[in-house]
């Protein structure tokens, strides 16, 4: 059972900030019940509530009947059989391309068309029935999720027993059974439970994204209706508020034997929560199906649209330009054109409008009409169908199955929820990162030490190893004999280990350094008192890790009563002696934040009196005595060098004190405590009265355990050009202290910390005046930002190229984003490599990520686990939420879901950067095969005196984009690669050209348009210059249509090949596709050509293919056009590479002769070491440099009272809470056992 | 999966049972070539010695196809002879020739430059005729042309549909409307008469599917207007060849088309007498009308084209391939060298 108690601190922020969230006081006052004021959490849409209320009878179906609530099937599809051909086709056409092309399918239809409308109704069909079939296949497995969840079994009270039926069977009023860890089906009023007192605990990860659990109590009224012969008894009737999206907030009264009980969110149990540690309870249904609260919740992500297909837009939009263009040069054309002389014309007497020489006007407009319907074909219709079948795949087969992104341990593979979004992972420029769960696993550990002096411990940390790696050295690979495993302890030393210690020169003062560890703290120990079975509770994972150790040096703190502390310790007359002592706590002086130390006065049995006292080294050394200089600067250096490891330090120090001082400063305190006013302040005068002349002891290191491979991630990634802002709601200090564990920054940086913990907003602060507040924090940000812009800009001028890093805390980033400063501190952050935002509501969150999205117009991403990161991730241009371990929430609301931060190397680096390559190259192929088919047909029509006569076959044009050449480019943007995905990764800076759009800008599209225009002038004239003659064909000459159709082949055989041309690797599909393809056209024409249908339609096909292979001509051209086409692109492609190479050319160059590698073998060494193997590789201490960074980050959470914050009562944090908690904790073990 | 943004957040999640359960469970994904992207492919790399050598190959295979095809070119003997111009008298040439009672005959004297052998083609070349005028092409109807019990389909042949009195025209529409008519009549130095070969002008694949055998011209080139040659009402269409290949649209507005082959061989220096009717008018829109003779070789008739064009990329394949070489061998880029990717280029920059 871990207790994630940095959640609630967590959830505490989420409270307080949430962008939905709104305070509001409740007043439902039919039942007399009131709320003094209640916080209200909305994830989606505030909605209007009905002024009125509902009354449930209970378990009585008859009375609930007349009101017809809604039953409890849930449905999430987005059509049904009769509304999906509707509704499918109207979301269809709302694409632009798609309604374009309804639109020319009309124009076609007209005589004004020089085409048969099939050429635009085949493709048009085909790609919208290739839509509906996708859409219908979502639609389908969401039906399935549904009627799996809405068949779900579950237990309801019929005739005195439980029945056990289908979720959808149930009804408002019911009453129902639910088990263990089973889900809630609807939403419950709780009743009773198997556990004495009427409580049940429930998991609420579904809803918030936290694992706590949450302790709900039903009304002692209905603690006995539990067994099914008493439950039918109850008659109740509940009067509530409607359904509504808030899921803090219930108000209703239970009227049962003509007595009115209020109800509270306390009776509530909300569907998506399941049931922990309590056999069963049974509940009365009061809102069902949709209108649950969290069906009410359930939004609608906004969907987003990448910023590649937006630039696809604008490249659609220029195609539109020049198709436009084109007619116009063609319809001026025809008007200059027609004329009475072309007698052969049949232009005298009556002539329709469109050939009529008397009104050359209308001609030009009717020809405009005519050449667009001709030149349709330049807007490529199944490219947007492509890209998203490409899309699909990509997200269906290659990221959801990649085993590289498969966690293990939490069993999950990586999910993609969106299938838009491929490539702009592959453009990302900034990461912006939640810190606890994302790239910490909230998880402490006792790490290092230093006592007396003398440095303790072997272990190194990850960025200590990357140091060494980089520097070349060698990790051994050793683990002691004494090495302990334990959560939260992760400390290895003979020298101190097993009562090793007594041998240390100074056995004293390790002695205090263990009794420090074990007295001082506010933790409690819960279950058995021996040492493999106990657990600690307390408020911050730091102070369960101290105890832990001290349990792991023999001092084993195992009880703890409100006036003392009983430690087992072991080793202290002689080796192998154990004894208990318990300690006398006279005072607990609290941690709070700006005291920044906590201290305890204890009494030992043998009477004497010592403060031990623990906190940040700054505090500490102000307070230390006199002399011992060595010890201090010996520690003072310790501290130090694990503060630039990333560790989490706390010195510990003691004094001793004698009855009189003791006595005389108790009754202040004792005074001070009992104060009315200003009791804090006073208390923390008081403490300073005794917390000073201390004796240093030692210091601790904590490790804030990364998620594993976090530090080397964030270094690819940050070689890879993407910046790495950290959020949190974390202090100051933790946030540094997590930057330079993960490497974010170190000591070479600059650093720029704009923090509200100055003496001039603190002074504000005490007087208490917002108005004065918001103007000192507003000028002092400001001048922050001035001055740091001004050095910024000189640490960038200058040659040594510092990198610089921006630390910022929330009350200040409130300020820095007005309007006023936004600009500066978007500048100054830009500038920075790393950005760390400390203290940040989920609102500012998103706020950031939308100041560098919209401001720097960079592409953004978001990763981030819990329900206080879902703002930010719906922001940022790409969402990720971490999934496996924790809830929901952040998942539902991302784009793509992996289980550990180092996963976003494999999904940037490789799936990212592949998907963008690949969707470029399909886009830009798109382009060029379409422009270089219509341009054809754009220098025939200057040859038919502008008459808008097509060159081609209805069928070959209507074809071309949806046979011919279409699987190709599917292929292409499936399985194109440059380089494989280990070198991806390996060479991580060649993802910066997707940071910069290489592949994707005007130049290229406009080197592809140039040699389109190239091609179609040599397919066109060199097929009709060599036609006249009718080579080897006995002296026949050929048609229009023998001509097209030598033509059409030169453009399938030259387009296909030349895709080969732009293909990295080619495998066996391409082959198949590419080859494939001009094997469908030669086997289309020799069908088509050589049958005769007997529908009225123009035969001018009619074997023209046999007539053609007849000749020389077809072959002699076939072999030439295509090769002179392609010539060109070749000699561009050969001077590219060899004058200008991209990187990934010279990449691929450097390991074109790598075998060619599979990665399995790599997947089995490579990746499933686990993070407690490497860590075990020990390493003597590494050289390093002295740092000013210390790494004081003790956390001691605002630690709230769950019953407080349940009623909507705002309780500073107290150590009883904890207490309080523990006991109603190990009450309900003993009762289940 | 993809897009649905909004699925229940209720689904009941199984819980993860013991080890063969979870084995059971497992989300692991499936190893597999195509999921992982591993599929065995072939990376080319285009390196300079790669561009070399198909340069050279292209070359290679070009310039000998290239030569040959111009050479078979060049045997074949040609007689153009423009002759719409010479064959009118006076200045009204529209006037002249839209006057059916004027007499046409035109005679012409053509030397032969070289020997010819049989068969030597006869065509007649117009010029400035948009025979692939979007209003020309459409204006038939294949079915009546094949299928006698289809004479009154004329959808598509405006305006020449149907005579005045609303009666089907066969074969209707513009093109077979406007059939060239010109005639030539050969004699060879001192008179004699020269045949001309008729049959077999047209494509077999026109006259036997396209052209009916029991379909008969009626109500031709009766209209107010004549467009151009009568037809015998008496000999059915598939047989009417010179209309066959009249129908058989042009690409361009500049096209041969075929009138016969005669069938003997024609020495060098002999004259060829022509007595030709210029019946048609090409005079309104000012295109030109030319007779060739011509004889063909293996590859067929008289066009450089294809072998000026074979040959010159060949030579420009040659060309590129020495000037890449010399390139190369002067300044030479050593392959996969680190120092050219950009990142690197950068530091040194800096």
């Amino acid at each position: 059972m871990s207790m994630h108690w940095d959640r609630f601190r967590a959830s505490t922020v989420r409270l307080g900030g949430n962008g939905s969230a709104s305070l509001r006081g409740t007043s439902f006052g039919d039942g007399g019940l009131r709320h003094t004021s209640s916080q209200t959490v909305r994830l989606g849409r505030v909605q209007p509530q009905h002024p009125s209320h509902r009354t449930i009878f209970c378990n009585d179906r008859e009375a609930n009947q007349p009101v017809r609530f809604k039953g409890n099937s849930v449905s999430t599809t987005k059509y049904n059989i009769f509304t999906f051909l509707p509704k499918g086709l109207f979301e269809q056409f709302r694409r632009v391309a798609n309604l374009y092309f309804l639109m020319i399918s009309i124009l076609s239809t007209t005589p004004i068309s020089p085409v048969h409308p099939i050429t635009n109704v085949v493709p048009l069909s085909l790609v919208l029935l290739v839509s509906l079939v996708k859409e219908a296949f979502e639609d389908w497995k969401r039906l399935q999720n549904d009627m799996s969840i809405n068949n779900t079994p579950v237990d309801v009270l019929q005739d005195q027993k439980w029945e056990t039926v289908p979720w959808k069977k149930l009804q408002v009023g019911d009453i129902v059974k639910v088990k263990h860890d089973a889900f809630f089906p609807a939403d419950l009023l709780f009743l009773a439970s198997t556990n004495p007192d009427g409580v049940c605990y429930i998991e609420t990860s579904n809803l918030d994204g936290e694992t706590n659990l949450k302790i709900r109590k039903a009304l002692e009224r209905t603690w006995d209706y539990l067994l099914p012969e008493k439950a039918s008894e109850l008659k109740g009737e509940i009067q509530c508020e409607q359904p509504n999206n808030s899921l803090y907030t219930f108000t209703g009264n239970l009227i049962i034997d003509k007595q009115t009980i209020p109800l509270s969110p306390n009776q509530l149990l909300l569907r998506g929560c399941s049931l922990r540690n309590t056999e069963y309870i049974v509940g009365a249904i009061i809102f069902t199906g949709h209108e649950t609260k969290v069906m009410m919740n359930s939004m609608n992500v906004p969907s987003k649209r990448s910023t590649l297909e937006r630039k696809l837009d604008k490249l659609i939009l220029a195609l539109f330009g020049g198709l436009f263009f084109m007619c116009l040069v063609g319809a001026i054309g025809s008007g200059i054109f027609i004329n009475r002389k072309y007698f052969y014309l049949g232009l005298s007497g009556h002539v329709e409008d469109q050939f009529n020489p008397s009104n050359r006007f209308v001609v030009t407009i009717l020809t405009m009409f005519t050449l667009i319907t001709l030149y349709s074909t330049i807007i490529p219709i199944s490219l947007y169908v492509s890209i998203e079948m490409i899309k699909f795949i990509q997200c269906a087969q290659f990221i959801n199955k990649d085993l590289h992104m498969y966690h293990a341990e939490s069993n999950t593979p990586a999910l993609a929820r969106t299938s838009n979004l491929n490539e702009e992972l592959g453009q990302v420029e900034y990461i912006f990162s939640d810190k606890t769960g994302t790239l910490t696993r909230n998880l402490m550990e006792f790490f290092k030490c230093s006592i007396g002096g003398e440095m303790y411990g072997t272990g190194i940390t990850e960025i200590e190893r990357g140091i060494a790696q980089r520097n070349g050295m060698k990790i051994d690979e050793t683990t002691s004999a004494t090495a302990v495993q334990e959560k939260g302890f992760n400390f290895d030393d003979p020298r101190l280990m097993r009562g090793a210690w007594r041998n240390e020169h100074d056995p004293e003062i390790c002695k205090e350094f263990f009794r420090c560890l074990a007295v001082c703290h506010t933790v409690l120990p819960e279950g058995d008192a021996s040492s493999d079975k106990i657990t600690y509770q307390a408020a911050s994972p730091d102070e369960a890790a101290l105890v832990t150790a001290a349990k792991n040096f023999g001092f084993f703190f195992y009880r703890r009563t409100p006036t003392s502390i009983m430690v087992r310790e072991a080793n202290i007359e002689k080796m192998g002696s154990v004894q208990d002592v318990t300690y006398e706590i006279l005072n607990v002086l609290e941690f709070n934040s700006t005291r920044k130390r906590q201290s305890v006065v204890c009494r030992y049995p043998n009477g004497r009196l010592v403060l031990y006292c623990k906190g940040a080294d700054t505090v500490i050394y102000e307070r230390l005595v006199d002399g011992n200089n060595d010890i201090k600067k010996l520690t003072r250096e310790h501290l130090e060098q694990f503060g630039s490891s990333g560790l989490r330090t706390l010195c510990l120090a003691y004094r001793e004190l004698t009855t009189e001082i003791y006595e005389k400063w108790n009754e202040k305190f004792i005074q001070a405590k009992s104060s009315l006013r200003d009791r804090e302040k006073k208390l923390d005068e008081v403490a300073e009265l005794i917390e000073k002349d201390l004796i240093l002891i030692g210091c601790t290191a904590i490790e804030d355990k990364l998620q594993d491979g976090v530090p080397l991630c964030i270094e690819t990634l940050s070689r890879a050009g993407i910046k790495l802002w950290v959020l949190t709601g974390d202090k100051m200090e933790t946030a540094i202290n997590i930057a330079y564990a993960c490497n974010l920054i170190n000591n070479a940086m600059k650093q720029f910390i704009v923090s509200s913990e100055t003496d001039p907003i603190r002074e504000a602060e005490d007087r208490g005046d917002p108005v004065e507040i918001a103007r000192v924090i507003k000028d002092s940000v400001k001048q922050y930002l001035e001055r740091y812009l001004e050095e910024a800009q000189q640490f960038l001028r200058s040659p040594y190229g510092t990198k610089l890093a921006l630390v910022i805390d929330g009350k200040c980033l409130m300020y820095a984003l007005d309007p006023a400063l936004r600009v500066s501190l978007l500048k100054l952050s830009l500038n920075c490599s790393s950005v760390v935002c400390c203290r940040v509501s989920p609102l500012q969150k998103a706020q950031v990520t939308s100041l560098v999205k919209k401001g720097a117009r960079k592409i953004t991403l978001s990763i981030g686990d819990g329900a206080n990161d879902v703002s930010m991730i719906q922001a940022a241009h790409v969402g990720v939420g971490i999934s496996g371990l924790e809830g929901m929430q952040a998942v539902m609301a991302s784009d793509f879901a992996i289980a550990q931060f180092r996963f976003l190397t494999d999904l940037l680096l490789v799936h990212g950067r592949w998907s963008y390559l690949r969707l470029c190259k399909v886009i830009t192929y798109f382009f060029y095969k379409n422009l270089t088919f219509t341009l054809t047909q754009f220098w025939f029509t200057f040859q038919t005196g502008f008459s808008g006569q097509r060159y081609y076959d209805d069928w070959f044009q209507s074809l071309y984009n949806v046979i011919f050449t279409a699987l190709p480019v599917i292929i292409v943007g499936l399985f194109d690669k440059d380089v494989s995905a280990s070198i991806s990764k390996r060479y991580p800076e060649l993802y910066k050209a997707g940071i910069r759009n290489t592949f994707f800008t005007w130049k290229v599209v406009a080197i592809w348009a140039f040699f389109s225009i190239y091609q179609s002038l040599i397919i066109y004239y060199f097929t009709v210059a060599a036609s006249p003659n009718g080579h080897n064909s006995s002296g026949k000459v050929f048609g229009l249509w023998d001509v097209s159709t030598m033509s059409f082949t030169c453009i399938v055989v030259t387009v296909n090949l030349r895709l080969l041309m732009a293909c990295n690797s080619i495998t066996r599909w391409h082959h198949v596709s590419v080859w494939g393809s001009i094997l469908a056209w030669f086997l289309f024409i020799f069908i088509y050509s050589g049958i005769m249908t007997p529908r009225d339609r123009q035969e001018n096909e009619y074997f023209v293919i046999y007539v053609l292979m007849s000749t020389f001509y077809f072959y002699l051209s076939l072999w030439l056009i295509p090769v002179v086409a392609l010539l060109g692109d070749f000699l561009y492609q050969g001077v590219q590479r060899f004058m200008f190479p991209y990187d990934y050319e010279i990449v691929q160059e450097i390991h074109r002769d790598d075998p060619e590698e599979s990665r399995r073998q790599l997947l089995e060494v490579g990746h499933h070491l686990s993070p407690d193997e490497a860590r075990s590789y020990a390493i003597a201490r590494l050289p390093r440099e002295t740092s000013k960074h210390t790494g004081f980050a003790f956390d001691s959470p605002g630690f709230e009272s769950f019953f407080a914050s349940q009623a909507g009562v705002f309780a500073p944090h107290k150590p009883w809470d904890v207490i309080r908690r523990a006991s109603i904790k190990s009450k309900h073990r003993t009762a289940k056992s | 999966m993809m897009n649905s943004t909004s699925a229940s957040p209720a689904a009941p999640i199984s819980v993860s049972g013991d080890g063969t359960d979870a084995r059971r469970n497992s989300k692991r994904p499936k190893y597999s070539r195509f999921t992982q992207q591993e599929l065995p492919a072939c990376k080319p790399i285009l390196t300079p010695q790669w561009v070399i050598s198909i340069f050279t190959l292209v070359g290679i295979i070009f310039v000998p196809i290239g030569v040959a095809a111009l050479l078979a070119s060049h045997d074949v003997v040609e007689i153009v002879d423009r002759y719409e111009t010479d064959c009118i008298p006076g200045n009204d040439r529209i006037g002249y020739i839209q006057n059916p009672t004027t007499n046409k005959t035109c005679i012409r004297f053509l030397k032969v430059p070289k020997d010819m052998d049989k068969p030597v083609y006869v065509y007649y070349q117009l010029d400035n005729f948009y025979q692939n005028h979007r209003r020309y092409v459409k204006s038939r109807n294949d079915q009546q042309l094949r299928d006698k019990s289809k004479a009154n389909e004329t959808s598509g042949c405006d305006p020449e549909k149907t005579t005045a009195n609303g009666v089907p025209i066969v074969p209707c529409g513009l093109i077979a409307w406007s059939l060239f008519n010109d005639t030539y009549n050969f004699t060879i130095n001192n008179g004699k008469a020269l045949t001309i070969n008729k049959k077999d002008i047209s494509w077999k694949s026109d006259r036997n599917h396209k052209f009916g055998s029991d379909v008969f011209p009626k109500n031709f080139q009766n209209g107010a207007l004549i467009g151009g040659g009568k037809l015998d009402p008496k000999i059915p269409l598939s047989e009417q060849e010179d209309l066959i290949v009249w129908m058989r649209t042009a690409a361009l507005p500049t096209f041969r088309k075929l009138y016969g082959r005669i069938e003997v061989d024609l020495k060098e220096n002999d004259t060829i007498t022509v007595v030709l009717e210029n019946n048609y008018n090409t005079y309104s829109f000012g295109g030109k009308k030319k007779l060739v003779l011509s004889t063909t070789s293996w590859l067929g008739g008289k066009n450089d084209f294809l072998g000026i064009a074979y040959l010159s990329i060949g030579g420009v394949c040659f060309f590129l391939a020495t000037l890449f070489t010399v390139v190369y061998l002067l300044k030479p880029r050593k392959l996969g060298d680190p120092s050219y990717l950009s990142w690197n280029n950068n530091r040194l920059m800096q």
